[in-house]
Order: C-alpha cells, then sequence, then structure tokens
C-alpha cells in the first residue's frame, strides 16, 4: 500500500559516528548475555511446571468451556485430581464457536493436538473421516468403568464412524422451554402435579402462547433468533422431526428433504412467532432479558441458560420442547470427548487419557447442576439427581434426541446452521412465505453438498 | 476495519543534510563498506519474508491446489478453484457486498470527517473537548463497539427503537431487516473511525499557512468563498489521502460486520473476506478460499492503481 504512494524526497540525517553509540562489539557483548539469561531460565522454567506423580508431563485438555459451565468443569477437575491416583491436568479453555473448531482442526492436522478435546457430537461427522480424530479403545475404557451400555442408543449411535467409536458423550444438552410457572398456572397449563401438561397439538401451542400473553399482560412465549446463527435452526430441526420427516445430506446431494413438511413446520413457526402474542423480532440476548425481567411466560431455549435464569428470580419451570406435531422428538446436541489426532502417541499418555474421560463422565452429577443431562446414565439413576430441579423435569429429552444429519459441513457453529437460520429467520420476520423459505433451505444444502468434500 | 497508521506520517522533512549529499565530507562514504547496513535490515527482512512474502507465494500455491484443513492429500487441481469461484453466486454478492459497503461508508467517512474537522478549526468554544469526543470512539476496540450498537440497535429493547416509538413510529429491524441492515453496519463503521480521518484533517489543517486566507479576506471574500477557493484546494492532498486509506480499509471490511449480523440478514451484509473466512476456516476449504481470496487481491490491486491514476491526472 505504501508504495502506491508518490515518495517524498527524504533527506538523510549524518550517519551516527563510530565513536558514539551502539558499537558492533556492544551488540554482540549484550546478545551472548540474552541468549545466555535464555539458557538459564530454560531449565528453571522446567522445574516450575507441576508434574504428575508417574513424572510425564501434564494431560492436556481442550474445551470450550466458559462462565458458569466453565467452573464446574474445573470443579469436576478438581475432583478427578484428588488423591494418589489423582491426575495433573492442564486445561485450556477456548472460546465456543467457529474459532474453536478451527483450532481444534488445525492441533490434529499438525499430529501435535492435545490429548483430550471436547467435540460436539453433530461435528463428528466433518472430524473423524478427516483423520482429525483417533479412535477410542473401548477394552480401555471398560477397564476404567465404562461401557456402551451406560449411554442412550440415540446419543451413542452417533459416535461412530465406519463401526468404530470416536466420542464418548458426556452430556446431552437439548433445546427446551422455560416457563414462568406463576404465570402458567394462571393460564391453566399446569398439570395436578404442577409441570407443564403435554400440548399435544399446534393449536394448542398456539392457544397457550395465547392464555401465557394473557396471564402476563405481556408477550406469551418469547423465542430470540434475530441474527442469530443457530437458534432458528435449533427450532426448526426439533419440529420437523416431530413430523416423522426425515431430512438427510447424501454426499453429492441433492438434499432429502420432504418440502410438505418443512413447510408445515415453518408456517406453525411463522403462526407462532407472528408479533402478537410475542415480539418476533427479539435477538438471543433480547428473549433472555425480557423472560428474566418478566416479560414473557415462556422462552424457548438451550437448557444450558438454566445458570441464568435461575439468577433472575422467575418462578421458574422446565419442561422437553413441547411436542405438537405426530411423535416426540427434542432436538439436542451433546458435548462429547474426543482424542484429537497426534503423530506418534504415547501409549502411556493414551491409556491416562481413556482413565481420565472414563473419571470425568462419572462426575457428571456435578455437570447436571448446570442444567445439562448427564450422557452417563447411572448417574441419571441417582437419587441426587432426581433431587434436581428444574433439571430432572427434562431428563427424558435424551431418549427423543434428534442431533443434525450427519454430514461434513453440518453441527454446532458451523455454517450449514448459519445458512438454514437465515431464510427461517425472513420467514419469521414476514419478509418471506414460508414456501419460499424453505425452497432457499434446500438450495443451501444442495450448495453445501455440491461442494467437493474436504474430509473424505 | 485496522486503519493503518498514516503513510509518510514521520518523515522527517526538513532536516539539516550535511551527509551523502553534502560535497565536503567524501570520506565517511568510502568508510562505508556495502553491505554494512543489512545487519540492520536483516531482522526486518526476516520478519518480512517469512510472514508476508512467504504466506503470499504460498497461499498463491495453495489457490491451485485442494487444501484441506483437515488431514488428506493435498492434489494440484489446476484453474478448478478459480472457475468455481467464477460460477459461485456467493463470491458475486459477497464481492457486490463489499462494493456496496465500500461505496456507503468512504463518502460519509471523508465528507463528516472534513466537517468535523473545519468546524473544530473554526475556533469552536472547548476545543479540548470536541476533539476528545470526535475522536474517542476510534479508540476503543471492535468488540466494545458492536456490543454498544447491538444493544442500541436491539429490536426490542434498544434505544433506537424506544426512540422511534416515542415518536409514534414503527420499529426498525435495524440488523434484521436486509433493506437495512447494511445502513445500520455503516453508520456503527462510521461512528467508530471517523475519528481517524478527523484527526488526519485537523492536522492538514493546522498547518495551512494563514496568509492566502488573510489576503482573501482583505480582498473582501466571504467566509464560503474563502473555505470553497482557498481552504479546500489546499487541503487537496490530506484529501487524496483520506480517500484512498478510507476506501482500502472499507475495502477490507470484516470484523464488526462478522460481530453484527454474521452476514446477515440472509447474506445481505456479508462482505468478501468473511465468506473467505466461512469457506476456508469453518467450512474447511482452504485451497478454495485461497482462490477466492486471491480473486479478491486482484481486485484490490485494480482499485488502487485507478485511484492513483485518478487522483494523478486531477493533479
Amino acid at each position: 500500500m505504501s508504495s502506491s504512494f508518490p515518495a517524498r524526497p527524504v533527506r538523510h540525517a549524518p550517519a551516527p559516528g563510530p565513536a558514539h553509540g551502539v558499537t558492533r562489539r556492544g551488540i554482540l557483548r549484550s546478545g551472548l548475555a540474552g541468549a545466555g539469561a535464555l539458557l538459564a531460565t530454560g531449565p528453571l522454567a522446567g522445574c516450575a511446571s507441576p508434574a504428575s506423580a508417574s513424572g510425564a508431563s501434564d494431560l492436556s485438555v481442550w474445551d470450550l468451556f466458559q462462565g458458569g459451565d466453565g467452573m464446574l468443569m474445573d470443579e469436576m477437575i478438581d475432583a478427578v485430581s484428588a488423591g494418589p491416583d489423582g491426575f495433573s491436568v492442564d486445561r485450556t479453555i477456548l472460546d465456543w464457536g467457529p474459532s474453536y473448531y478451527t483450532k481444534l482442526a488445525m492441533s490434529a492436522a499438525g499430529g501435535r493436538a492435545s490429548d483430550v478435546a471436547v467435540l460436539h457430537l453433530s461435528r463428528l461427522a466433518g472430524y473423524a473421516p478427516g483423520g482429525l480424530l483417533d479412535p477410542f479403545d473401548l477394552g480401555l475404557l471398560a477397564e476404567f468403568g465404562v461401557a456402551e451400555e451406560d449411554f442412550t442408543p440415540a446419543v451413542w449411535s452417533r459416535t461412530q464412524h465406519a463401526g468404530t467409536v470416536y466420542a464418548i458423550p458426556l452430556d446431552v444438552h437439548p433445546f427446551i422451554v422455560f416457563y414462568d410457572t406463576e404465570a402458567a398456572d394462571k393460564a391453566g397449563l399446569l398439570d395436578p402435579d404442577g409441570a407443564l401438561a403435554p400440548m399435544g397439538s399446534p393449536e394448542a401451542l398456539l392457544d397457550a402462547g395465547k392464555a401465557l400473553a394473557d396471564a402476563t399482560g405481556q408477550a406469551g412465549i418469547l423465542f430470540g433468533h434475530v441474527t442469530d446463527t443457530a437458534q432458528n435452526w435449533r427450532q426448526f430441526a426439533a419440529l420437523y422431526a416431530q413430523t416423522g420427516a426425515s431430512f438427510t445430506l447424501p454426499d453429492g446431494g441433492p438434499p432429502q428433504i420432504d418440502v410438505d413438511a418443512a413447510v408445515r413446520v415453518v408456517d406453525f413457526m411463522q403462526q407462532l412467532f407472528d408479533g402478537r402474542t410475542n415480539p418476533n423480532n427479539l435477538d438471543y440476548n433480547g428473549a433472555i432479558a425480557n423472560f428474566a425481567g418478566g416479560r414473557g411466560g415462556m422462552v424457548m431455549l438451550g437448557e444450558w441458560e438454566l445458570p441464568t435464569l435461575k439468577k433472575s428470580g422467575v418462578p421458574l419451570g422446565a419442561a422437553p420442547f413441547p411436542q405438537v406435531f405426530e411423535r416426540p422428538a427434542v432436538y439436542t446436541d451433546s458435548h462429547s470427548f474426543v482424542l484429537p489426532h497426534q503423530k506418534n502417541p504415547d501409549p502411556d499418555r493414551r491409556r491416562e487419557a481413556h482413565r481420565y474421560i472414563a473419571q470425568i463422565v462419572k462426575q457428571s452429577l456435578t455437570w447436571a447442576s448446570a442444567g445439562h443431562i448427564p450422557a452417563y446414565q447411572p448417574v441419571l439413576a441417582e437419587p441426587e439427581y432426581a433431587a434436581l430441579k428444574p433439571q430432572s423435569s427434562y431428563a427424558d429429552a435424551g431418549e427423543v434426541a434428534v442431533l443434525d444429519p450427519p454430514n461434513w459441513f453440518v453441527g454446532a457453529g458451523s455454517n450449514f446452521q448459519n445458512r438454514m437460520c437465515q431464510p427461517l429467520q425472513a420467514a419469521l420476520l414476514g419478509n418471506t412465505s414460508a414456501e419460499k423459505a424453505v425452497r432457499q433451505m434446500v438450495r443451501e444444502a444442495d450448495s453445501l453438498l455440491r461442494q467437493p468434500n474436504p474430509v473424505a | 476495519m485496522t486503519t493503518t497508521a498514516p503513510i509518510g506520517a514521520g518523515v522527517p522533512a526538513g532536516t539539516p543534510s550535511p551527509g551523502a549529499d553534502s560535497p565536503g565530507t567524501p570520506g565517511r562514504i568510502r568508510r562505508t563498506r556495502p553491505g554494512n547496513g543489512l545487519l540492520f535490515v536483516l531482522p526486518f527482512l526476516t520478519v518480512f519474508a517469512l510472514f508476508l512474502v512467504w504466506p503470499v507465494v504460498h497461499g498463491l500455491w495453495m489457490s491451485f491446489t485442494d487444501t484441506s484443513l483437515a488431514l488428506r492429500d493435498t492434489s494440484f487441481v489446476g484453474f478448478d478453484n478459480y472457475t468455481e469461484a467464477f460460477g459461485d453466486p456467493d463470491v458475486w454478492s459477497s464481492l457486490g457486498n463489499t462494493a456496496l459497503f465500500t461505496a456507503l461508508s468512504s463518502v460519509p467517512l471523508v465528507l463528516v470527517a472534513l466537517a468535523m474537522a473545519l468546524l473544530v478549526h473554526s475556533g469552536l468554544a472547548g476545543q479540548w473537548v470536541w476533539r476528545l469526543a470526535f475522536f474517542a470512539p476510534y479508540l476503543l476496540p471492535v468488540t466494545v463497539v458492536t456490543l454498544i450498537w447491538t444493544w442500541l440497535y436491539q429490536p426490542d429493547l434498544g434505544l433506537g427503537n424506544q426512540l422511534l416509538g416515542r415518536l409514534g413510529l414503527e420499529p426498525v429491524g435495524w440488523l434484521a431487516d436486509e433493506a437495512v441492515a447494511m445502513w445500520s453496519v455503516t453508520a456503527v463503521t462510521v461512528w467508530w473511525t471517523v475519528g481517524f480521518n478527523f484527526l488526519l484533517y485537523l492536522a492538514a489543517l493546522q498547518s495551512l499557512p494563514t496568509t492566502y486566507d488573510e489576503a482573501a479576506a482583505l480582498d473582501g471574500a466571504g467566509a464560503w468563498r474563502r473555505l470553497w477557493s482557498v481552504t479546500l484546494p489546499q487541503l487537496r492532498r490530506t484529501t487524496v489521502l483520506v480517500a484512498m486509506l478510507q476506501v482500502l480499509a472499507s475495502l477490507k471490511v470484516f470484523d464488526q460486520i462478522y460481530i453484527l449480523t454474521k452476514g446477515g440478514p440472509n447474506g445481505s451484509t456479508r462482505p468478501v473476506l468473511e465468506y473467505v473466512y466461512d469457506v476456508g476456516f469453518t467450512g474447511y476449504r482452504l485451497g478454495y478460499a485461497s482462490a477466492v481470496s486471491y480473486l479478491f487481491f486482484a481486485l484490490v490491486i485494480i482499485v488502487s492503481i485507478a485511484q492513483l491514476r485518478f487522483f494523478r491526472k486531477e493533479g
């Protein structure tokens, strides 16, 4: 850029004489001193790092848990680090979203990734086929007390690529509804036990929205989706799966989508968020702020927002995403542990990594306090879990979990979710019809499928 | 949009020059062995070669391959990536968005900066307050700026729509409406970065000799006449500089749009650099992303040369 400007004649300043200023010998001397200092600090720094009992360096772990989740993960790591068999863990927390997945892929492509990392299960199809993940040794895991039977089939079936297991799920985190129990009671939506009664039809949910709006004197059902790259897709995917239609993305295209079912779903979403019983133009934070401020009876969010909403003081209930079409289905993803590819894995470290993951998933009760449903089923059976309210009221969501259709470009923080959200947003804002939005979704999916597959 | 430092700002103009071009001291030149200065520029050259020249060459090579972020063999695909890019509607729409943003933002960023500098220079009371107020937003990091504006633009609770509501007007989908979003992004950018151009103009205004202005005033020229015929012509060089820097900076837009709208709604604000990021990093296709970025690179060079020619001819 600088070369594009006409250079101004620069006059030369007088060259410094050899007598004053910096001499060559001086530079050499200070350079040597600097190098000496570096050499001296090297071994010292090595001493300072805490080594595990076996003498090996710390087990390196990457994850994307910040805020409340991050603190709970710290708690779980502390729990498995205690005692003579404790781990020495070097934890790296990275920002959620595309940046995390870019870094994880690059570190694995370089072959020098961390020993353990967290991956959304919906992302597996983009990682395992490309060789970015190393497979698990199920025998080794069984030795440490974790086996296939400990997980629900809906989730376990997604941990594999070509028959090999590449991920061990930590949780299931569904897209659910939170509601103001007082408003729901006033609107007559609760069953005798005080929980949200089943809906059963689209009309029932529309009526519930109106009743909640009357009860709060403000909005009925809140949903923040504007400029968001996932929310619309989560809601659409949940409702679409309830119609029983399938959404598959076979390599090379075309996408197999039941257009009629999709239009039916989008049409219903438009009715639900028509701007009358709710503001239909909220963004993610706006929806949370409105619900937390008592300006809405129900909000459709991921269960991970539980800690935030608990703090708001709203009398809080939670339930799986209401079934309004033919069969129950809840949109879900799952944080799972993976072994990012290492060029020369040390067998002892690999063993430690397996032992670590087994120990951490057994700590899932702590993890459940943030709202997540533990994937490790024995924890769900514990009385302490049943006592967790409102977590235990949506624990069944894991059984009807619907994840993204597997393909290399889908999953949490992906282009796919963003591109599906855009036409849906236009439809909810009333800028386009349900038919046009669905047609655009099919087109977008098709153009993604027609790209050369970079992980095959 | 990380605006670069003003070029040529630090060049000593009036340094006395007894050095090389002084005929009285030929001995000094002879004492300087060729290659002596190399040692001093070596660190720079190393960094320059390592972090600029090599990536540029390597990126060009990648654009002819199907390099992936995943572990996979890379093969040479010739011009396939370029052919695909030319036929990719997303490349064209994102290039169009970049061009639109550049057009929408560059004009106010030059004119508003000039207006603000003239106001301050005209002797407004409380000069430092104005200077601070006009320049302060530029000091904020992009995350802070976008956070503030995301709330201002918030459809339901945001100040923008609250004010419109008070006036009895309909709420506007600042970042949600395809027809409005690019204007909203432009407004943020102008608010955030105009301070830099303002400072360049102010510095130029303050260094103008006052004699012409006084002479014109004595001849009976009014304030507007003096502005048009005396001050603005003298600011020509600064305007050229500001306009060129601004167009280049606007073409490189990425971060504020990425945080504010993620390129939405419906891709209506997605600049080409975000598309490169999307396909290259979240989509793993580094080879294709390189090809798109080289197409854009070629375009930027063409624009720069065209601008330079245009301004030279004018001069």
